[in-house]
Formats: structure tokens, sequence, C-alpha cells
């Protein structure tokens, strides 16, 4: 399967929240929708989820108009609630149901997820009993009971404590390796990073950023150096780099404990090295500059995640 | 379909599964089955009723039981008060007999002026105090009236003889006997008035509490709108009507068992013709249907259940109206005014059940009232699904209905 999504536009009465959303995603991977507060993914999320319509753009999937409701699509939304005076099979047996399994199925269903999750002693407790953690895990439980080829998660890890964290990555993992289609939102970029192939970073509506995220680690750290000395503080070592290195490189960044420096031609990398060497100055590090998300996405999102 | 079917079963479950639903329905079918059958266990309860007894000893059994009125009149008016069942205590001074009142030492007192004019005095007037006052007006009719042909030359026994000639009227009913039809039209009017209430709210709150519980958005990315507004409101309608023909039922299979001891006293109640049956089944169920579709929809409006009540208060106030209408169409079915109820959906529901039941109606009448009020009921119940969409991600300050309708139509 393969997930387009092209130009999506949204407004909301004269502000247009959503100015051409793009990107794609295909089975057996995962699209991490990355953006601030406010930026547009869960808008998005649910223009794909046919929550509210777009007003302008197409979503495809293998070529064809996209209707959420004639595939199996498991979704956890951001704004998330079940039935609190219901026991925990009865409501995950009538979302199953809902979604087109047959009751027995839809039990079996249960079954097994409530025990992937590790809370099948609470099979037949109401949800309000349980802790928020559970709460979540049976949340999670509902997404998947369908089966759905397609999981699309908006800030799923929101909330949750490392220990229920862990699980929810296993389980997201595991869809991946069964080949189903992922797309999640969230700005917990260590997550985003473990298990996304592909990203799509959202800034006000509009798409910054999007595409393989090896390529795009490669491709923003093409260029650039870091070095530190342990003799010099950044600050020092910067000031020096300024003003006896302008004709190879230019500085980008003083960090706590280094500088990123870009080089002005992609050969330079040896020359800057000798430099540095006959100018004696004590290196702790000279490599290649390899971006962190975080790092990337703070470039492209603006303020700090 | 099968998703109707799953969200119609879900919530019935909902309703069966509460224990105030149950526990409610067993009670008011008991206790209802409870009066009926009841009296008929304990010899003598009903004899009253069936008027068994000796009509002297309940004559008797009346007086004993008559309440004490004063009286300043004549001793000779106060002979002809025989006709009027009470006791009299007779006084001089207009003041004492007005302390008797005030002390509550008799009912009322009525003093009889030498102009013919009749004071009453009593504490606080009742309905029932107009009763009281012209069976003594008669009374002192009659005595003036006799004493009247006495001066003629009439001797008393003449006079007894013309009064014994009476003139009965028996009434032949071409159309309907509203006397009879009175009792059960007014109960079952009485009974879709509380489902309506009754239910409204609680489908109203149904449908919030899965807004203000934050299901809705995967509900609502699950299943049709349509499905899931239907299979609501459906299910609530459906537990309204099992209740009430549970409650209804226990009432006329006890009544069926023990009826004859009861001599047909109850005959008004539980004797209804199949065909006001199905007037009151399908005008009521409709009517019903309208007014769940609107709480329903304004349920989709509000996030908050304790904003139901603010948000609901039109509709419910509009169905007042529509009640009231019908309790004034109990008295006098074929007036103006019902007859143009009868044919908006908002009112037809009792209006039409009231004609069909006590008034003259033609078919195309019925008819073309059914067809308004059930293509009202499909059109509010697609507007319903299509604001529940638009209610389902507004959360915060309740949404007018208006503004929904609005919006809606802009897209």
């Amino acid at each position: 399967m393969k997930l387009e999504i092209r130009n999506l536009k949204k407004s909301f009465g004269d502000t247009e929240v959503l100015h051409g959303i793009s990107f794609t995603v295909e089975s057996g991977t995962a699209l991490g929708l990355l953006g601030r507060n406010g930026a547009g993914k869960t808008t998005t999320i649910r223009i794909l989820m046919d929550v509210f319509k777009g007003n302008g753009g197409i979503i495809l999937l293998d070529g064809k108009p996209f209707d959420p409701r004639k595939h199996q699509i498991g979704y956890l939304p951001e704004e998330r609630g079940l039935y609190p005076k219901k026991t925990v099979s009865e409501q995950l047996i009538y979302l199953g149901m809902l979604r087109g399994l047959g009751a027995k199925k839809a039990k079996e269903s249960m079954k097994k997820w409530l025990e992937r999750m590790g809370i099948s002693e609470y099979e037949d407790r109401k949800l309000e009993t349980l802790s928020k953690g559970n709460q979540q895990k049976v949340q999670l439980a509902q997404t998947l009971i369908c089966n759905p080829d397609m999981i699309i998660l908006d800030e799923p890890f929101s909330g949750l404590d490392p220990v229920n964290s862990q699980i929810l990555k296993d389980v997201i993992l595991e869809q991946i390796h069964e080949g189903k289609l992922v797309i999640f939102s969230s700005h917990q970029m260590s997550y985003v990073e473990e298990f996304c192939e592909e990203i799509a970073i959202l800034n006000h509506g509009e798409v910054v950023l999007s595409g393989d995220l090896k390529e795009i680690k490669r491709e923003f750290g093409k260029d650039r150096l870091v070095i530190s000395s342990l003799e010099e503080t950044p600050q020092e070592l910067g000031r020096r780099l300024d003003d006896t290195f302008s004709d190879l490189l230019e500085v980008e960044k003083i960090r706590k404990d280094s500088v990123i420096v870009r080089k002005k031609q992609p050969e330079n990398k040896n020359r800057i090295l000798e430099r540095l060497i006959k100018q004696e100055v004590d290196l702790e590090f000279f490599g290649m500059y390899e971006p962190s998300l975080n790092d990337i996405f703070v470039e492209k999102a603006g303020d700090e995640a | 379909m099968k998703q109707f079917l799953t969200v119609l079963k879900f919530e019935l479950n909902n309703y069966f599964k509460n224990k105030s639903f149950l526990i409610t329905t067993v009670l008011i079918a008991l206790v209802i089955a409870g009066v009926i059958i009841v009296p008929t266990l304990i010899p003598g309860l009903l004899d009253n009723i069936n008027g068994s007894k000796d009509a002297q000893i309940v004559q008797e059994e009346v007086e004993e039981s008559s309440e004490q009125y004063g009286i300043i009149a004549p001793e000779k008016v106060k002979e002809s008060l025989s006709l009027f069942p009470a006791k009299w205590v007779d006084y001089t001074d207009e003041d004492a007999m007005k302390e008797a009142v005030e002390k509550d030492e008799i009912e009322a007192g009525f003093i009889l002026r030498d102009n013919g004019e009749v004071t009453y005095i009593v504490n606080n007037l009742g309905m029932g105090d107009s009763n009281i006052m012209e069976q003594f007006r008669q009374c002192v009719l009659a005595y003036e009236k006799e004493q009247y042909l006495l001066e003629k030359g009439l001797t008393p026994e003449e006079i007894h003889q013309s009064e014994r000639a009476f003139v009965t009227v028996t009434p032949e009913v071409l159309g309907k006997n509203s006397v009879n039809n009175f009792w059960y039209t007014y109960v079952l009017v009485f009974v879709v008035y509380f489902l309506i209430l009754f239910y409204g709210q609680m489908i109203a709150v149904s449908v919030t509490t899965e807004k203000s519980n934050r299901a809705i958005e995967i509900l609502v990315t699950s299943v049709n709108s349509n499905s899931l507004i239907f299979g609501k409101v459906l299910a609530g309608a459906l537990a309204g009507i099992i209740q009430t023909v549970i409650i209804l039922g226990t009432g006329f299979a006890a009544y069926m068992a023990v009826g004859e001891a009861w001599g047909g006293i109850l005959d008004r109640l539980f004797d209804i013709p199949s065909r006001v049956l199905i007037a009151f089944g399908v005008f009521g169920i409709l009517s019903y249907l309208l007014y769940a579709f609107i709480y329903g929809m304004l349920g989709a409006l509000v996030s908050k259940t304790e904003d139901i009540s603010k948000s609901s208060s039109p509709v419910t106030l509009i169905y007042v109206v529509s009640f009231l209408v019908a309790m004034f169409g109990l008295n006098v079915s074929d007036s103006m005014l019902i007859k143009v109820a009868s044919f908006i959906p908002f009112t037809s529901g009792n209006a039409m059940f009231i004609r069909i039941s006590m008034g003259s109606v033609d078919t195309w009448e019925i008819l073309v009232s059914l067809i308004l009020l059930a293509g009202t009921c499909v059109f509010t119940g697609i507007l319903a699904a299509k604001i529940f969409r638009f209610g389902t991600l507004n959360y915060g300050n309740p949404i007018k209905i208006m503004r929904a309708i609005k919006s809606i139509r802009e897209k």
C-alpha cells in the first residue's frame, strides 16, 4: 500500500491552517509527522481520518482516492477516551464489531491484545478503575483490535511512563515488521528516530522538510564539521576560526562543547585540519557532523522542541 | 446496517443493564398489578364500588360521614334541607358561626337573608365549594317553589305528585363517547409525555457523555454517524417502548385476569379499542422519535452533561405547550385549535391521537398528518446526524443550533 497526501489545505473560518501538505508513506514503513504544537499535525491526521474535510488537495491510496471507512485503520486520536463506566472487554468488543469484526473474532482479538499489553486481569473491570497507564494500554488495544492495515497514532507517547512507552514502541515495531503502514505524530524525537524511516516536519501548516530520515541526516551533515579543543572554549575557538579560517569555512553554531562549521568547498576538510595543526590547536575532536533529529527539528521548526 | 445494529444493541444493553431502569420498570409494573389484583383478594373491598350493598346502608354511611355545616335561616327552610347530605348546626349569631368556621368546627356556613340572598361563609374557597353552594341554592329554590305553590292553593300531595314527573335523557352517540374515552386517552397522552421528557433527556445525556469522555472521535472514525445517532436514538426509543409495553401490558394482563371483580369500573382505562391503540402506537412512537432526534441533536451541541438541561429547555418548552394543547383537546376534541395542532408535526402526535380517540376525523386528515409527522421525523433524523457530526469536535461552550445549521448549509 502506498498512501500519498498531496497539497492538503484546510481553513477554519478565514484562517488557513494547512497551506498544502504533501507526503508519502508505504506499507512496512513508519512515517513520523513532526511539528510543534499547532503546526498542523492533528489537523492533517483528522482530514486523513475524515473527521472533517480538507479545503483542497487529495489523498490517494495506491493511486485511488482514499476513503478511510473502506479500510481497516487503527486510529489513536489525540483527544482519546473510552467508556469509563463500561468493562474493558465490553468496549473493546463493541469497537471491534463496529470496525467489522464478528462477535467471536472481536472477543478473540480483545483477549490477544489485552494479553500482549499485559493487562488480561483487567478484562472484566470497569475502565475507570484502571490506572492511567493501563487505560492507555486499553486505548492502544482498541487501536489494534481490528488487525488494521494502516495505523495512525496521534501523539501516542504523550503521558506514558518509560515502561509503557517501551511496550508501545515494541508493539509499533512489531506492526511495522508485519508490513503495516504506520503514521504517527510526535514531538518526542528519540522515539521517532528509533523506528521512522520517513519523516515530515510541519511548521505553521507547511511541510518544511520530508523524506528518508537517513538521507535527511546525511544531507543535513554534508559539508559540516564538528571541532573542539582541549585548551580553548568553544567561544574562543569560534573566534579563532572566524578570524583565521574564513577562506576555508564559516562558523555555523557554537555549542556547549564544540563548534559546528560549514566548509566553503567540499574538499576543504584536509586543508582545515592541516591549518589547525599548523596553528597548534590542541584538538579534542575533529570530524563529520552527524545531526540528531532534534537538531534538524530545531533548525526547521524554530524553537527548542 | 450491521454497524447500526451493533450500536443499537450496545445502547440497548446500556439501558437494560442499568439497575435503576430495571428496578423502575419492575416496581411500577408491580404497583399497577398490585392496585388491580390486591383489592380482589380482600373480600368486601370493592363492594362499595360495585354497589352490591344495600342502598340504605350506603345512605346511612354517607350521612354518618357527612360534614357539618352551619346555618342561619328560618326553621321552615331548614326542614327542606334534607336533600343536602350534611349535618346542620344551627346558629343565631353570624359572628359565632364565623368563629366556628375559623376554628374549623364546621366546614362552612350559610346565612339566608330576608331578601332571599344567601351568604356562604368559608375559610378558604376551594374548587368543590361551588358544588356545595349550588346544592344549597337548589334546596332553597325548591323550598321557595313549594311555598309559592302552597300559596296558590296546591296541596302538599299535589306538589309532590308534580315533582314525581321526570324526564330522562339518554344520549345516542353517532360519533364517539368522550366520557368513556376520556380516561384512557388522558393516560396514554400522559405516557407519551413522560416518555418524551424522560427518555429525551437520557438520549441527550448518552450523546453528550461520548463527547465529554472523548470517545466520540474514535466512534465517528469507526462508524458512520448516521448509524451512530440512529442507533442511539432508536435504542432510547425502543427501551422506552419496551418499558411502556411491560408496564401497561402488566396492567392489561392483571385487569384481564381479575377485571370482572371490578364490575367494569376500570373499563374506562383498560377497554381501549384496537383502533385507538394503533393510533396511539403510530402517532405516539413517531412523535416520540421526532423529539428523541431533537434531544439527540441538542446533546451533540454541548460538551458537558450539565449543559444539557439549559440547551434542551426550548424543546422541552415546545413539548410542554404541545401537552397543554392536548390537555385542552381532551375537553374540546373538535376545536379549531386541535384541528390545526393535529397537522403540525410537533403537536400532531398528541392532537391527532386525541382526535382519533375522542373526536371526528376523516381518513385523509389522518394520512396527511401521518405523512407530515413521518417526513419531519426522517428529516430531523438526518439533520440530527449532520449536527451530531458537526458537533463532534466542537468542545467548549455550547453551540447554538442555528449556528450549527448555518455551518452545515455552508458546507
